[in-house]
Parts: structure tokens; sequence; C-alpha cells
């Protein structure tokens, strides 16, 4: 979710570079050591991650591709390294079930630890004890554990946050769950129902073209302007990326129009930065008498889809 | 889109956490080093067994805590055994918390190095410890901010279920009194005094009662209100007594006219001192 942005992409390639920093010393301290022919191997590793530092930069939609890169650039110091170290060296094993949870999503990383535990746990012990492997698989248990209340946190948000993470609007499933509670109010109550749907053609483009900014001030806008029109309780929903529904219950034909007329001379004097002028595709869409929730909706999403498409 | 997060994944995690430190206690030679795994042991089952995919027990930070202080014990207890374990702080680090617990983590972190140092001997204890100050940076790179209590405030408390926190009862009174009285429909808070353990089973068969359009809220620990609406005084009546003779009998409740309503927490004072198992507030009182 966070990983596109250029904020998460500094700190990773902060990161990246800490750890080439950390590999380019342990060449210059085999050089210092006159282990002459070990120095090659934590050096070329060191550029492999300055490249992924650089990659993970430039390629802010492919974090991927720079986590593997230094993935691959620990395991290989790793596995390069191990033999050569004695007794405690058996401490440097453990880096191999964390470095994989650091950087790749849970199940990529739960999935190599298992694959490669067996090769670790024969690199890692002349004395391959019991306890030793015990010691390993717990590692491996228990560190993948903090990505699990990662994951758990950020779907229980999702399934019980009605509103939209990027405006003041209510999300699609808000929206979706609002209109329908709505829908039977209105009914048990004899109330009409209007819904206006708003599509912003400007905003599919505007992320490319111009940025997040421009983005966020498009959505801004449309938010407090739609929620300036409205009374209170009325409320508006993201359908979709670029298409909005305002809900207005208890609101005849007229007072649907009305509202619609107020939101469009409310956006007309609007000029952005960016974008200029602020486009809108507007249409209106009545609980016809003795429509079904199932055919109502329907005809929401046929409105929708020929407003986008226009 | 229905969330595909499994929880019994992670409970899974979680116990097979628990059995591997289950049989490294055994093993243990010294009394401290046991015992420290046993707490591992007990508080990753507790975990897993109180692991549910709602907000109905937010995790409380001494709780929190623990996992970090157990691990520096043991590595500070028994260095040789459990060094391995040295690189399970970046994992502790990628745990959703408050910066000021990252913080201490930090510090039992270094702490937890300083254990091991003089086992490693200078070259590898300087370079573990540049290799730890890279493995926390990419942890904190990737960790995730823990839910604000601002968003906590807004979130159904469990998914799928029309229940809501006691500050969106406050958000969503006086909006709901207004639209009644535009509407002419006749409205009414109920409150129900539940005991605490059957709050949780009495909020979900008292939202399977509700029509969608209302909503139930979980005042405290021992306490639910809804927002009943209905076209008049008389079906409202009907309502409300079948309602009340399909609920688990509550310890008391409560009905009031959101007309009646001058200030929730006035109403909810007088719910506090009420005597009877039944009270009903309908006419507008002026104190």
């Amino acid at each position: 979710m966070d990983e596109g942005n250029p904020a998460a992409a500094g700190r990773f390639a902060i990161a990246y570079v800490a750890g080439a920093l950390l590999l380019a010393g342990y060449a210059t301290w085999h050089y210092l050591m006159g282990h002459y022919a070990r120095i090659l191997p934590p050096a070329l590793l060191a550029l492999l991650m300055l490249v992924a530092a650089v990659l993970r930069l430039v390629l802010i939609a492919w974090p991927r591709i720079p986590a593997y890169l230094v993935l691959i650039a620990g395991y290989l110091l790793l596995a390069l390294e191990l033999p050569h170290l004695d007794g405690e060296a058996v401490i440097w094993v453990g880096l191999a079930p964390v470095l994989p949870l650091l950087l790749l999503p849970l199940a990529p990383a739960l999935l190599l630890n298992v694959a490669l535990a067996p090769l670790w746990l024969l690199l890692g012990g002349e004395a391959l004890d019991g306890e030793f492997v015990l010691s390993y698989l717990a590692i491996m248990t228990l560190a993948p554990l903090a990505l699990w209340e990662q994951r758990r946190q950020r779907a229980l948000l999702l399934a019980t946050d009605p509103r939209d993470p990027n405006c003041q609007a209510l999300s699609h499933d808000g929206l979706h769950a609002h209109l329908e509670s709505e829908f039977q109010r209105t009914a048990l109550l004899h109330q009409p129902l209007a819904i206006l749907v708003i599509h912003l053609p400007q905003l599919e483009m505007a992320s490319e073209q111009f940025g997040r900014r421009a983005r966020q001030a498009l959505l801004d806008t449309l938010c407090n302007e739609a929620t300036r029109c409205s009374r209170r309780h009325d409320f508006l929903g993201r359908h979709s990326d670029t298409t909005f529904w305002l809900v207005l219950p208890d609101t005849s034909e007229n007072g649907a129009q009305l509202v619609q007329q107020r939101i469009l001379q409310a956006l007309e004097p609007v000029v952005l930065i960016d974008t200029g002028s602020l486009r809108t595709h507007m249409g209106l869409c009545q609980r016809l008498p003795g429509e079904s929730w199932q055919r109502l909706r329907q005809r929401l999403c046929n409105l929708t889809h020929r407003l986008e498409t226009q | 889109m229905q969330s595909k997060y499994k929880v019994g994944l992670m409970r899974l995690n979680l116990l097979a956490g628990a059995l591997l430190l289950g049989l490294l206690a055994p093993q243990a030679p010294a009394f401290a080093s046991a015992l420290l795994l046993w707490l591992g042991v007990i508080w990753l089952a507790v975990t897993a067994a109180l692991l549910e995919f709602s907000h109905r027990r937010p995790a409380i930070l001494p709780w929190q805590l623990l996992p970090g202080l157990l691990l520096m014990a043991l590595l500070w207890t028994a260095p040789e055994r459990h060094a391995l374990w040295l690189w399970l702080w970046p994992a502790a680090l990628l745990l959703p918390q408050p910066v000021w617990m990252l913080a201490v983590n930090l510090l039992l972190a270094a702490l937890s190095w300083w254990s091991l140092h003089r086992l490693l001997g200078a070259e590898q204890a300087l370079f573990a410890a540049f290799a730890l100050l890279t493995l926390t940076i990419l942890a904190v790179a990737r960790r995730r901010q823990p839910q604000r209590p601002s968003v906590r405030q807004r979130v159904r408390l469990a998914p799928g279920l029309p229940l809501w926190s006691a500050y969106q009862l406050y958000e969503d009174l006086p909006r709901e009194r207004a639209r009644c009285h535009r509407e002419g429909v006749h409205g009414e808070l109920l409150l129900l005094r539940v005991p605490r353990h059957q709050l949780w089973p009495m909020a979900q068969q008292l939202c399977r009662q509700l029509h969608g359009f209302e909503n139930c809220y979980r005042l405290d620990q021992r306490t639910l209100a809804a927002l009943l609406l209905n076209r008049d005084a008389q079906l409202a009546r009907e309502r409300r007594e079948e309602l009340l003779a399909n609920l688990a009998t509550p310890r008391k409740a409560r009905v009031i006219a959101l007309e009646a309503i001058d200030s929730l927490d006035a109403s909810l004072g007088r719910f506090q001192e009420q005597q009877d198992s039944l009270a009903i507030d309908m006419e507008v009182t002026h104190g």
C-alpha cells in the first residue's frame, strides 16, 4: 500500500545503501587482514546493493526487483562466508531466515525460508545438534509473526473502516452498505430516494500527468463542494476511482436537480493549479416506485458506466 | 470485496512458535532461561487464543512490550545458547507499535547486543552491530504506523456487524434527531446494561434484529445502545416490546425518545442511577 510512495522508496534506498556500506566495510576488512582472495565477492555484492538502491528510487512502481537483488546479495555473502567462519560464527546463520521477511511479502518469504532451511542448517552447523536446529526453526516461526500482525491490522481496517483512505467520502464498500440501508429506510418510511452520479474525467490522468498532489486537489475540491451543497444526512461515497455517488434520501427529482445545479455552480469558478478548471459529468437517478434494490443498483451502475465512457 | 485474510493461519503460526519454545524449554540448563522460555510459550499461546479478526480486544501496551523484554532477558541470561536469536530484533521492530515503544525496543536490542559482544570477540561483535543496524533501518523503512485512535473511533468494531464505538453515537445522535424531526419519524435510543461477559453475544443478537439503517453502539464494557426508527410511536412500542422479548434478559434497559434527549450524557447519567429493569422516557424533560 505505502510501498509505492516516494518517501517509502527513500527509506528503503537508505537501508540498501547502509547494506552496501556494510559489505564495502567487510571487503576493506579482508584487505587489511591480507585475505586478498576474499575481497572480491563482498566488493561486487556491495556494488549490487548500490544498484538496488538506485533502482528502488527509479522504479518506484516495482519495489520487488531491488528487494530481490538485495536478498540475492545477502544470501550469496552468507553462503560464501559461512564456511570460512568457525566456532561462534553459528550466530550468522540466524540472518538467513530474517532477510527474506524484511525484504519480501509474507507468502514468498515463508516459502523461501521453508525451502532453504535444510541448506542453511547444513552450512551453519558442523555441530548439527538438535538444539541448534530447534533454535533455527524457532527464528523461522517467530520472525514472520510481525508480518502476520501487520497484515491482520491492515485487513481489519479495510474491512471495518467505511471511509475512503484518500478523501472525505465513503469507500466503495462503505457506500454500497450505506446505500442499501438507506434504500430500506426510505422504502419503509415511504420516502423518495435520489442518487447523483458524479464522474471526474480528469482524475484518471491527473496522477500520471501532474502527480499525486494534483489528484488530491481534485478529490478534495469535489468532496468539499459536494458536502457543502448537500444536507447533513446526505452522503458522498466513492463508487470507483473516478466516480462518486451522492446519495440524497427523502429528496424528490426536483430537489435532486437543485442539488446538481448548486454543485455545478460551486465547481464552475474553481481553477486548480495544474489541471485548470474542473470538469464533471453528472447524472441523476431516482428510485422508481416498487423497484427492488438489485434493480436500482443495476441502473446506477449502468448510468455510471455511461458517464465514464462518455 | 470481503477480506481474504485468514486469522487461523496466524494462529497456527503462533502455536507452532509456542511448540518450538516448549521443546527448547526443558533442555535449558539454567532455571532462569527455562522460566523465560515457558513465559514465551504462555505469551504465544494466550495471544493465539485471544486472536480474532475484530476490534474487540485491541492489544494493550504491556502485552506488546513483553516479547521484547523476554527476548532481551533470554539473550542476557544465556547468551551462548540463544545467540542466534539476536536476529529476531529486526522482526520485533517490524511489529506495529508506537514510536516510543520502538525506541524502547531499540534500546533493548542494543542491550542484547552488549550481552553478546564478549562472546563474539571484538571484530565479529562490531560487524554484528553494523549488520543489526542495517537490518534495523530496513525494518523501520517497512514498519507500519499502528492505527491512530482517531481512526479506531470511526470503524466498525467487527467486520460485517453494524456495531460502532461510543464516539460514533455522539456524532450520529444530533444528526438522527434533526433528521427524524424533519421527516416526522419516531426515533428512540435504546440503552441496555448487560453483564460484562455477555456484551458481545448480546450485541450480535441485537444487531440481527435491527434494520439495516439502524446502528448499534458499544458505550462501555457493560452498556450497549441502539437507535430505533419507526413510522410512529404506536409501531415503535410494538417493535420495542418484541425486540426486548427476543433478547436474553438484560440487567436493565431504558428507552428514550430522541426528542426527549437534551444531552446524551445526562440521559446516560439517569440510566446509571435507574433502579427498575425497564424505564421509558417519552416526554420532553426540562430540567
